[in-house]
């Protein structure tokens, strides 16, 4: 999952937290969160019973996965949309890149994708020979600049407008002006460029409905439906959790969806395709293939994490989580990133990546309680702290021998008294918690201790 | 609930026009467009297609067999719904022959004349009743112009699909 984009330097996630921290452009770009913050915060708030059938919906899937795939499977077969299963990033990959070989095809256009940034496709696709063109705006941005999206709904929320208007103009190879409307303008003809002569569409998808096999598809911009109407073969990643029972379910997650991700009631453009185009039909693509990726989504299946699967990827944990609002999705150096991205991306690797994030947390609970379908992430967090092994670091090692010094003095009585006593002869100066105290208050000692007075009034 | 529809559809930054009988529909949108037009066959007013050309205006219709090549350059395109919702306000646009997906989407206006018969009160009601029934290969969702927050969470318009969106409500 690592390996492609830049991210906020340094070793390990608490480096990099203090990097972005100490980043006066980032900090800025990231009081734009507040907007988003207020507005998706008020509107979700109103609906907490629809969160309760949300939930429910989200967890029927999971009580029996294999068999609503094979259920969708024959749905899309039906309408003539072929599946592939992918069981890894890898298989993904070769199975799209075998499709784009085989039909000739040069250019791809995506429409942004969390899954297909998990699997990379987009690396892959440039060194396979292809044109892979990113078409949301901020996605397009990130791409630009040759990073990776700090934000699942706003991938540039880290870059502020003159930062974007600087990598824009080195695109165009002309001035451009510090001016929404203009960037916008020029980003407009640029892409429409892209989607007009583009031979393949790539996304992903938000929901799959078992029972019709109507893939559901998001966006505000429109990117995703040009995706699915003008080029000939439209590709779907869908990382297996996002198959739903039914297509009328549809009308409670997806507002849900879309108040938490960005406070809309709907967003601007949801897009219902059951099937390729049809005869007679104008557009739309000729073939449609969907790939299924489980990437060991299937083994948090009976776990302590299978209803981290429930997710709708809609950021509203991330929004709210006071780590990720002050050091925003780069220091995560992951893929996914705040409290869903740091259950994730261990889970999603073996433990081989992200095993430091679940320490970075504050367990301050905001983002279960923000999440739509009442996923414990405050609870898995702290499961997985006792899951996932830390790896070494001179902080790590420093704290391990102050709790096994502490361990067994306090084993004894006699060590007991004598650590208590240095206690109080300190008056609360320890040395070596400068750090620690920083932040925090260390309680004072009691100038005489309770062993002390027990014993003098029981005399 | 229609003027609850007009009301949300607007502040989604839509203009509405009506509710208006057949022949006022017909005046109003050939009053308002210039340049190309594209026109599917589902707009539920009959003679748009012939009071367009009677003002002189050129008309891009499905069964023209340069539509996918001329509809780049076309300004606005004008289509029929299959239905709309209240709560969340959107028009849903189903795709067909004589109605193809790109017609809302490539040209930077869009017009949307919708019969109020077809209104339904809440999205959940509406997912209930396309659920059951057939099912277009795109059923294509519109709550206003097209718009992106990506530049610093301000909201821009007209970033990939049409820069404005016109309802004309048909009784």
């Amino acid at each position: 999952m690592t390996g492609h984009g830049i991210t906020t330097p340094g070793r390990d996630f608490h480096e990099r937290t203090a990097t972005a921290v100490a980043d006066p452009v980032l900090q800025k770009a990231l009081q734009n969160l507040d907007r988003r913050l207020r507005t998706a915060g008020e509107s979700a708030a109103a609906h907490p019973e629809w969160k309760e059938r949300a939930a429910a919906i989200r967890r029927e899937t999971l009580l029996d996965l294999d068999g609503w795939l094979d259920r969708l499977e024959r749905s899309l077969a039906a309408r003539g949309v072929e599946v592939h299963r992918a069981s890894t990033p890898g298989d993904a990959r070769r199975v799209i890149l075998d499709l784009a070989r085989a039909r000739g095809a040069r250019t791809v256009v995506k429409s942004k994708s969390m899954a297909t940034e998990e699997i990379d496709l987009g690396g892959a696709l440039e060194q396979a020979g292809l044109t892979s063109v990113e078409t949301d705006l901020g996605e397009y941005i990130v791409q630009l600049a040759g990073e990776r999206p700090s934000h699942m709904i706003t991938p540039a929320i880290h870059k502020t407008l003159p930062q974007i208007r600087d990598v824009l103009a080195r695109e165009a190879h002309t001035d451009l002006p510090v001016d929404r409307e203009a960037l916008t303008a020029w980003a407009r003809e640029r892409l429409r460029g892209e989607f007009l002569r583009a031979d393949i569409g790539i996304t992903g998808v938000n929901f799959a409905a078992a029972d019709t096999g109507t893939l559901v598809l998001v966006t505000n911009e429109g990117n995703g439906r040009f995706c699915t109407t003008l080029p000939r073969m439209h590709v779907v990643v869908m990382p297996v959790e996002k198959v739903i029972p039914r297509l009328a379910d549809v009308g409670v997650l997806l507002p849900l969806l879309t108040t938490h991700a960005t406070g809309q009631a709907l967003s601007n453009y949801v897009t219902m395709i059951s099937g390729p185009r049809r005869a007679g039909e104008l557009d739309g693509p000729d073939e449609m293939h969907v790939v299924f990726l489980d990437n060991r989504r299937r083994t948090l299946l009976g776990t302590t994490y299978e209803e981290m699967l429930a997710c709708i990827r809609c950021g509203a944990c991330l929004n709210v989580c006071p780590v990720y609002r002050n050091v925003s999705g780069h220091a995560y150096d992951a893929v996914y990133s705040g409290p869903m991205g740091k259950v994730l991306t261990p889970l999603l690797s073996g433990g081989a990546e992200g095993a430091d994030l679940p320490y970075g947390s504050t367990l301050c609970h905001a983002c279960s309680d923000a999440c739509p379908v009442k996923i414990p992430l405050s609870d898995m967090i702290l499961a997985l702290r006792a899951d996932t092994p830390e790896r070494s670091s001179p902080v790590r090692r420093r704290r391990r021998l102050f709790w096994t010094v502490w361990a067994r003095a306090w084993s004894t009585p006699r060590g007991y008294r004598l650590t208590t006593t240095l206690g109080r002869m300190s008056r609360g100066r320890v040395p070596g918690l400068r750090a620690w105290t920083s932040t925090r208050e260390l309680p004072r000692p009691a100038r005489v201790s309770f062993r002390d007075r027990w014993a003098k009034e029981h005399r | 609930m229609i003027d609850a529809l007009a009301a949300g559809l607007r502040a989604n930054s839509c203009t509405v026009t009506g509710p208006m009988n057949a022949d006022d529909a017909r005046t109003a949108i050939v009053e308002r467009v210039s340049g190309l037009v594209a026109c599917t066959d589902d707009i539920p007013v009959p003679g748009v297609v012939d009071a367009l050309l009677a003002r002189g205006l050129e008309v891009l219709t499905p069964d023209d067999p340069r539509w996918t090549a001329r509809l780049v350059d076309a300004a606005v395109g004008i289509t029929g719904a299959r239905l709309a919702v209240v709560q969340p306000p959107a028009i849903a646009l189903a795709a067909a022959p004589g109605a193809p997906r790109a017609t809302s989407l490539v040209p930077p206006e869009h017009v949307c004349v919708l019969r109020v018969v077809d209104v339904i009160a809440t999205f959940a009601d509406a997912m209930a009743e396309i659920a059951d029934g057939e099912l277009p290969s795109a059923l294509t969702w519109i709550g206003g112009p097209s718009r992106t927050a990506d530049l610093e969470m301000i909201t821009t318009f007209g970033v990939h699909g049409p820069r404005a969106v016109e309802v004309v409500l048909v009784s």
